[in-house]
């Protein structure tokens, strides 16, 4: 597994194919939309989904984590998918998970899912904020918007691309897009639809593929 | 005998009417309690085959005095005797004509019975009276029936009942609904050993079978096999099938999808008959000949009219209206029009397009000429040359008897795991004895007791993923009876009962109010304010979206694009492609025997100078490069479902040579790979790239690779509840519950991968989309046969469908990284902000 390094907004920061994006400068990882617990609402609602779902998800975060030694975590908004995925399977496996990794410094910016959902148990220890967040380098939002000062690295779209060529070949990816003010993470859930965006001339995108990360 | 009969027979008279003998022949087995399955390709009598056996037991037993004319509706039901007969029929659209139609009788012999419908246009008041009391025949759906029999006091309700009859059973019979109702009919009949059950059916190739999807095959109580009769309808019309020929066929187009080329001869044959049905394939088609139509002949507004399944139902009863008071001059339709009571003033039929069956073709050509001594007749409109090959297959096909079957579906699981909740909700059930009464059906009479498990598991704990939730509650075992007391559970399940697929549906209206139809989610989703589409025959504005309706306003202009429904097409069937290659096998000889192949003629000597008219035994494989790669065509003649998965097997097995992806397209005739770059196919070819070995095995792993199985398991995920469309009240269901069957699909994959519903998405590809047993002889007769690789200038006549084919599959064998590096990302211009 790899890391594409990118600059963004005169600063480095590694896009990761976890669907996660990194900034050395200060050791900070942040991802956007896990929506933890989706499964757990199926259930509740008397739809059999199988658990599990929950656990590869924390996985792969520790995998990012661990590569990357961060010393932060920022949740750009969709921690938990609603209030009823405040399920004990789902709460116990977080807090597992959240011991591991006691030392992690996790803030929390408030997305549309979490005023449903309510905010994180205090067990998980996570500072939770509304955005957008003030300047004066990144202002943290779960949606996209344009700031007036600084830039926005946001969530929300759970943001996919179409590519097309030869032979009437087409393929829909995650992906990471870049504006001129505005950054959006992809989906770090699996288990959400994407929204296909189109990008304008200028902006630029990143597509996940499996392991890696590629520039288009 | 004959003095049961007497007041029919007298009734007929009176009407100056003579009982057929096949009539006579139902009510005298209905008399002595057998079931049975009525077939003839046409309507006539049928009905009342069906309907007199159990008006005349009755009156035998009973003969109360004739309700006096001023008795109110609510005395008259309440006096009416209770439910006798349950009529089942498959489109709501039909159930009141149908209604009507037995009516009839009913006044004029006098007798007490009320006649009412339950389908999802009944009135809440008549709902709320059904609950507690059905009429003494009841007019339903499969999915109405459902609904009933999910309610507590179903046994009650059904405690009365005497005969059941399934109306259009070749429609349903190798459906989903099909097993709903056989599973349905199934209840009823252990509930009543006596019940007697007649089916009303077209023409088909295994009615044997037929019958016993109706009338199960065994008895709950004593397992003995369940008897019926066979007896066939009037068949003294003659049938015949035409073509329009197009004047010079070279300049005719080899593909394109409608066919406009013939217009004007289409307006000639309307122009020369009273009434005319152009049946289409598809509703975008209809919608596209009824705009094309109108625009050549604008005196006829309001003469003709189209009908499609997304209409307005207003509309469509109004067209029927019509259709019946012979008040139009013709009609654009998709099969929409294919069920129901004859329309006798029609007298032309036009097919346009592909006929896919011979069965089609004559049920069809049923709907015309209705006067004695007339033939029906339908007139095939080709929208490409090869089309015409096939009309002159269906008339050989029809002249040797080679009609098709018609497969029903063997033990799905979805549709079983549907059915457990509505017994739940039925007053719940024994595990046991619900297993041996589903046994009793003939598609779950292989159902092997660890898939009855499996799937009373999936109802109950939710299965072997779900061990640490306890708290799953959808159905719920109370001291040894299984039932459903979680009203949310409840609710959901009434919403959702139906095994028809279809994408989400949006309402389409007038900002004013008035209905249109419905188009797609899809289709609607892609709309821009301003944009302009035709609907029901009428070019639209779209306006905006708005909690799950359409609204738009009438547009200026004739203009607008027509939306697209998804909805499978039929495969060519064998019996038809046989024929094909038969006359194939003449023109290869030179010889031109019909209309068809006369006007065929040029294009066969083009195709045999650019390439070869392969024999019977011989597979021809046309290998060309265009602009667009490099392409392989190549022609079993086996039928599209097969072709699709010869398609996804030959690229699988190409990809093995070589890291390739190609794009793939099929139709009934053969089917094309594409790539970027040439593909391996001598060297597969030797290592065995048709060999029946392994067959299995590479089908299943090149499922993988397509997307078959996932696209099959989107009905699944919706008959078994694990995707659900509409809340109660309407509503879209909320976000929170949105997920894609697809992604569904994947988790069950990575943390369920023995469910079962995944097995039965696998198997339903194999048999139902890619014909898996069709697929195995096809590969046989390519082993047994030649194999000609012809390199080509360019696409030939056969392969010109193939070209403009625009629904691709992507099978791949490079990786994703590779794949990304090829293609191409485009952008937006910058528009001024």
């Amino acid at each position: 597994m790899t890391y594409l390094p990118v600059e963004i907004a005169n600063e480095t920061l590694h896009l990761l194919p976890e669907r996660a994006l990194y900034w050395p400068r200060t050791a900070t990882l942040l991802i956007a939309d896990p929506h933890f617990g989706k499964d757990a609402t199926f259930r509740a609602h008397a739809i059999p989904l199988p658990q599990g779902a929950t656990n590869s998800e924390l996985e792969r975060l520790s995998r990012a984590l661990d590569r990357t030694g961060a010393q932060k975590l920022i949740i750009l908004g969709d921690l938990l998918h609603t209030a009823k995925s405040r399920e004990p399977t789902v709460l116990d496996t977080v807090t597992a998970w959240r011991d591991r990794y006691a030392a992690l410094a996790i803030h929390l910016v408030r997305g549309n899912h979490d005023r449903h959902a309510g905010d994180p148990p205090d067990a998980w220890r996570m500072r939770v904020l509304d955005g957008p967040t003030p300047g004066p380098r990144w202002v943290l939002n779960h949606e996209p918007h344009q700031p007036a000062v600084g830039y926005a690295l946001t969530g929300h779209l759970h943001s996919a691309v179409q590519l097309t060529g030869k032979g009437r070949q087409s393929l829909k990816l995650p992906c990471f897009w870049f504006g001129a003010k505005c950054g959006v993470l992809p989906a770090f859930s699996a288990f959400v639809d994407h929204g296909t965006i189109r990008p304008r001339q200028g902006e630029q995108i990143f597509v996940v593929a499996d392991d890696r990360v590629i520039a288009m | 005998m004959t003095e049961l009969l007497q007041p029919l027979i007298e009734w007929f008279h009176q009407r100056q009417w003579r009982p057929f003998p096949f009539q006579l022949e139902v009510w005298e087995a209905y008399l002595r309690g057998e079931s049975g399955l009525i077939y003839s390709p046409t309507g006539s009598g049928k009905t009342y085959a069906a309907w007199l056996g159990p008006l005349a037991a009755w009156l035998a037993t009973s003969r109360p005095a004739p309700p006096s004319p001023e008795q109110g509706s609510k005395s008259k039901r309440l006096n009416a005797p209770p439910l006798q007969v349950l009529w089942i029929t498959p489109l709501r659209a039909l159930a009141a004509d149908t209604a009507e139609a037995l009516q009839a009788p009913i006044d004029e012999l006098g007798l007490p019975w009320t006649i009412e419908t339950r389908t999802g246009d009944t009135s809440a008041a008549a709902r709320s009276r059904q609950r507690t009391r059905l009429p003494t025949a009841l007019v339903t759906t499969p999915e109405s029936l459902s609904l009933l029999l999910a309610r507590p006091n179903a046994e009650e309700l059904f405690a009365s009942l005497q005969a059941v009859v399934v109306d259009e059973w070749h429609e349903l019979m190798a459906t989903k609904r099909g097993v709903q109702t056989e599973l349905a009919l199934a209840r009823l009949r252990r509930w009543h050993p006596e019940l007697r059950t007649w089916g009303l059916s077209a023409t088909m190739g295994n009615l044997a079978v037929a019958l016993h999807t109706l009338i199960g095959t065994a008895d709950y109580a004593t397992g003995e096999v369940q008897a019926g009769r066979l007896i066939q309808g009037d068949m003294t019309k003659q049938l015949s099938f035409e073509s329009l020929i197009p004047p010079a066929v070279e300049r005719f187009p080899w593909a394109g999808h409608l066919g406009l080329k013939l217009l004007p001869q289409v307006i000639a044959q309307i122009e020369a008959n009273r009434t005319t049905l152009v049946f289409t394939n598809t509703r975008n088609q209809t919608e596209r000949w009824y705009q094309e139509i109108l625009a050549q002949r604008e005196e006829w507004a309001g003469e003709i009219a189209l009908h499609h399944s997304s209409l307005d139902p207003a509309t469509r009863t109004w067209v029927e209206h019509e259709l019946r008071n012979g008040r139009l001059r013709c009609v654009v339709c998709t099969s929409s029009l294919d069920l129901g009571v004859d329309f006798p003033a029609v007298d032309c039929v036009l097919q346009v397009g592909s006929p896919k069956g011979v069965a089609r073709l004559m049920q069809r050509a049923g709907r015309s000429g209705h006067q004695p001594g007339a033939t029906s007749r339908v007139i095939c409109v080709p929208t490409h040359a090869l089309e015409l090959l096939e009309v002159s297959a269906a008339r050989r096909a029809m002249q040797e008897g080679q009609i098709e079957d018609r497969q029903p579906l063997e033990k799905p699981l979805d549709v079983l795991v549907q059915h457990l909740v509505t017994i739940g909700l039925g007053g719940g059930f024994v595990a046991e004895k619900l297993y041996r009464e589903v046994r009793t059906s003939h598609a779950y009479r292989g159902l092997a007791p660890d898939e009855w498990r499996w799937a009373l598991a999936f109802v109950t704990s939710g299965g072997t993923a779900l061990q640490n939730y306890p708290q799953y509650n959808r159905v719920v075992d109370r001291g040894g009876c299984y039932v459903v007391e979680n009203k949310e559970v409840a609710q959901m399940h009434r919403m959702s009962i139906g095994t028809i697929v279809g994408d989400a549906m949006l309402q389409v209206q007038y900002l004013s109010g008035g209905k249109l139809g419905q188009i797609e989610e899809s289709f609607a989703a892609r709309l821009k304010p301003g944009d302009r589409f035709t609907l029901a025959g009428k070019v639209l504005e779209f306006v905006r979206l708005h909690e799950m309706k359409v609204w738009v306003r009438r547009a200026r202009g004739s203009k607008g694009m027509i939306p697209r429904w998804a909805g499978g097409s039929l495969p060519l069937s064998d019996e038809l492609t046989e024929a094909m290659r038969e006359k194939m096998e003449a023109a290869r000889d030179g010889r031109y025997e019909d209309r068809e192949m006369q006007a065929l003629a040029p294009l066969f000597q083009v195709q045999q100078e650019w390439s070869v008219i392969p024999t019977p035994d011989e597979l021809l494989i046309e290998v060309t490069k265009t602009r667009e790669g490099h392409h392989l065509f190549i022609y079993p003649f086996a039928g599209r479902l097969v072709h699709e998965g010869l398609a996804a097997l030959t690229a699988y097995r190409l990809g093995r040579h070589q890291p390739i992806t190609f794009t793939i397209a099929a139709n009934d005739y053969g089917f094309e790979l594409l790539a970027p770059e040439p593909a391996p196919l001598h060297a597969a070819l030797e290592d065995g790239l048709f060999a029946v070995d392994n067959l299995l095995d590479d089908i299943l792993q090149s499922l993988n690779a397509a997307e078959m199985a996932k696209r099959q398991f989107r009905e699944i995920a919706r008959v078994a509840g694990l995707v659900i469309q509409r809340f109660p009240g309407g509503q879209k269901t909320t976000k929170q519950l949105q997920a894609s069957s697809s992604l569904i699909y994947d988790v069950l994959q990575d943390y369920d991968a023995g469910n079962l519903l995944l097995a039965q998405a696998q198997r339903e590809v194999l048999q139902r989309q890619l014909e898996e047993s069709r697929l195995q002889q096809a590969l046989i007769r390519i082993a047994a046969g030649t194999i000609t690789v012809k390199k080509v200038k360019r696409p030939t006549p056969f392969a010109f469908p193939l070209l403009v084919d625009r629904m691709r599959q992507t099978i791949t064998s490079e990786t994703l990284e590779d794949r990304i590096r090829k293609l191409q990302l485009r952008y937006e211009k910058w528009a001024d902000d």
